[in-house]
């Protein structure tokens, strides 16, 4: 088990940057979610984790060895593929046991190890098997595996459940976070998928155009988001933003209305490099009123989505489309004119000029 | 797939005659005889004396078959035997050569066009498919010179290497294709699970691409083995013949004994038969795998 340091690590494609000047550190036994929009650099940082592809700078450490220029075979780490890549021409026995046949154990205790991994995988029964006549889920499991097998410093998955249907993906994800406690593991974790990431991670890494954005614990990611991309992009429905203007104790729109702020809102609103900030809001925090009230202001309804539990809205207001959840037992029709209340304990602000969230001077 | 769906579907009313199929059916036969009516008779003239092989009208089946024209051609104390034997010696090790020279070198050729990008990749990998564009004859005089330069005239290094020249071009080819298809992923899980990168090419990427290997050890040791007018130019000396050009001396030399040179054709295309019968399933594999993903 180790601690992995990322500084500074970039990678080039020609003029593109596919990972741009990351830093952060993986806790030993930390679980690290890698999330982020398609192409912003995830698997590309994986790899330069792994020594997959050479860095074009910075410096990578695992445990307290610079590993910069080391093979994968020396880096102590294991890695589960996106698409598996079990060798399809071996059986999962062999699948399992190259891995321990490439470090030169004695068979015997070869034996003993795959034997053992398949008995933790429920997969005794599929030794003899090749990877082909396998389902998806099971091939699954051999993947992760043949990363068990022989106890790594670090594990490294790129969307390991990707491929996988919604109740099976439910299923492993338990699964995946069971061993991770188990082998108290630490483990870099590449995924698509937001809710993976807030259920099983420690920490979250949001990454856009190969830059880290933010990287904390996925419940400060969702109260704290630290710009706008972070903020739209975790939590679903997405955060709603409303481009407005600061003017003393309050935001102004160009529609007319202006919506007053708490002191502390109207410092942190203060400190925005132009008099442009945004708002921002999650659908829990809002509430609904037919008739103005105050400290709300006005919209106009847009769409209706019931989904059983709750009702998803999403209403017009200055120009932008904000999410709202209500209780099924409201009414609302499409264009009818509403009123929306802002929590002021949990709104956003950011800078429009920035994008980066506003902290009160 | 489509077999079966097409019998679960059709209803069970009697159909009129597919013409269409009894057509092709008919095509098809007509070409299987096309293609096995000369083989048989030469097999079937190998077994016949001299006298019978003359008769006219033509004996169809031979009335006392005979393996004498055989035995003649591998006895190795008789004269024909001699030469026969060391034409088929000269032929095998040429063509064996070849087609070890041109795995090794193919191989990792075929690899470096497939993974890696470096500069001049697109020119080199252009320049060989362009060797194939050309009939083969049109390189004969450069060549030849070539090999004169060389010193390498009258000697089956001549051979060897222009069967190379010709060879590769559609072996390194092919093979690419093998490693296209072929993930990156399963090497850099080899090289994960502690291999190094050659390990990783010897021990996963090898065993997958072994049907292209074995299909393009076929390629090239058939076009080395039947190949007739390089030999025939670049080699003076009887003892060298390999055996398209001996054969051909045959002929020549005996030109009545019709019998015995078909026994000869037939003991020529006797390893090529064998490989094909051992190699079938490999063959099969890399013609259909190597152009679709698996
Ligand atoms: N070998 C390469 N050559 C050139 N550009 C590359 C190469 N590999 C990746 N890229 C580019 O680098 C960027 C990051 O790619 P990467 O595969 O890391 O994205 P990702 O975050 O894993 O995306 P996804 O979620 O779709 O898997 C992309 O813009 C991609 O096009
Ligand atoms: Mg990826």
């Amino acid at each position: 088990m180790a601690e992995v340091v990322l500084s500074h690590v970039m990678k080039s494609y020609g003029s593109l940057y596919a990972v741009n000047d990351v830093s952060f550190t993986v806790e030993h036994g930390e679980f690290v979610a890698l999330v982020g929009p398609s192409g912003c650099g995830k698997t590309t940082t994986l790899n330069l984790i792994a020594g997959l592809i050479p860095m074009s700078g910075g410096d990578i450490a695992i445990g307290d060895r610079i590993v910069n220029d080391l093979d994968p075979k020396d880096r102590d780490i294991a890695m589960v593929f996106q698409n598996y890549a079990l060798y399809p021409n071996k059986t999962v026995y062999k699948n399992l046991a190259f891995p321990l046949q490439m470090r030169k154990l004695p068979a015997a205790e070869i034996d003993l190890k795959v034997r053992k991994a398949a008995e933790v995988l429920d997969m005794v029964h599929l030794l003899e098997r090749k990877p082909r006549e396998l389902s998806g889920g099971q091939q699954q499991r051999v993947a992760l595996g043949r990363a068990l097998v022989r106890d790594p410093a670090v594990f490294l998955m790129d969307e390991p459940l990707s491929n996988l249907d919604a109740k099976l993906r439910v299923q492993m994800r338990s699964e995946l976070k069971r061993f991770h406690h188990n082998l108290n593991a630490t483990v870099v974790y590449v995924t698509h998928d937001q809710l993976e990431a807030v259920t099983m991670a420690d920490k979250m890494a949001v990454m856009n155009g190969g830059v880290l954005q933010q990287y904390d614990s996925p419940a400060n990611v969702f109260a704290n988001p630290v710009n706008t991309f972070v903020a739209s992009f975790i939590g679903s429905p997405a955060m709603s933003l409303i481009p407005l203007e600061a003017a003393g104790n309050a935001l102004i729109s160009p529609e007319g209305w202006e919506l007053p702020l708490s002191a502390m809102n109207a410092r942190k609103a203060a400190a925005s490099t132009t008099n442009k900030v945004i708002l921002g809001a999650r659908h829990s925090t809002l509430t609904l009123h037919k008739a103005p009230s105050p400290g709300s202001v006005p919209g106009k309804v847009y769409t209706v989505e019931p989904t059983g539990d709750v009702t998803f809205a999403q209403i017009f207001i200055n120009g932008a489309l904000v999410n709202i959840s209500l209780d099924p037992t409201v009414a609302l029709a499409p264009d009818e004119h509403v009123w929306v209340e802002f929590d002021q304990e949990r709104l956003h602000l950011f800078d429009a000029e920035t994008t980066m969230a506003l902290a009160a001077s | 797939m489509t077999v079966i769906s097409a019998t679960a579907i059709r209803p069970k009313v009697k159909r009129k005659i597919d013409w269409w199929r009894w057509a092709g059916r008919g095509f098809l036969t007509f070409l299987l005889l096309f293609t096995v009516l000369p083989m048989a008779w030469m097999i079937l003239t190998s077994v016949k004396s001299q006298f019978a092989a003359m008769q006219y009208p033509p004996q169809w089946w031979p009335s006392e078959p005979t393996l004498n024209n055989y035995f003649k051609l591998l006895d190795p104390r008789g004269r024909i035997g001699q030469d026969f034997l060391r034409y088929f010696w000269n032929s095998f090790y040429v063509s064996v050569l070849t087609t070890i020279l041109g795995v090794v070198v193919a191989v990792p050729a075929a690899y470096a066009f497939s993974r890696f990008r470096f500069p001049g990749r697109n020119f080199m990998f252009f320049a060989v498919l362009v060797r194939n564009m050309f009939p083969a004859v049109v390189f004969l005089m450069p060549l030849f010179l070539l090999m004169r330069w060389m010193g390498l005239v009258n000697t089956h290094g001549s051979l060897i290497l222009t069967y190379l020249t010709f060879g590769l071009p559609l072996s390194i080819w092919l093979l690419k294709g093998f490693y296209d298809n072929i993930p990156i992923q399963l090497e850099q899980a080899a090289r994960i699970d502690g291999a190094t990168r050659f390990q990783a090419f010897i021990y996963i990427v090898m065993p997958l691409s072994t049907p292209g290997i074995i299909a393009t050890s076929i390629f090239s040791f058939i076009g080395a083995w039947n190949e007739y007018v390089y030999a025939y130019t670049f080699l003076s000396r009887d003892s060298q013949m390999t055996l398209p050009v001996g054969i051909q001396r045959f002929f020549t030399e005996f030109a009545t004994d019709w019998p015995g040179l078909m026994a000869a054709t037939f003991l020529m295309s006797v390893p090529v038969v064998v490989m094909f019968l051992v190699l079938q399933k490999y063959f099969v594999r890399a013609l259909t795998e190597g152009a679709v993903k698996h």
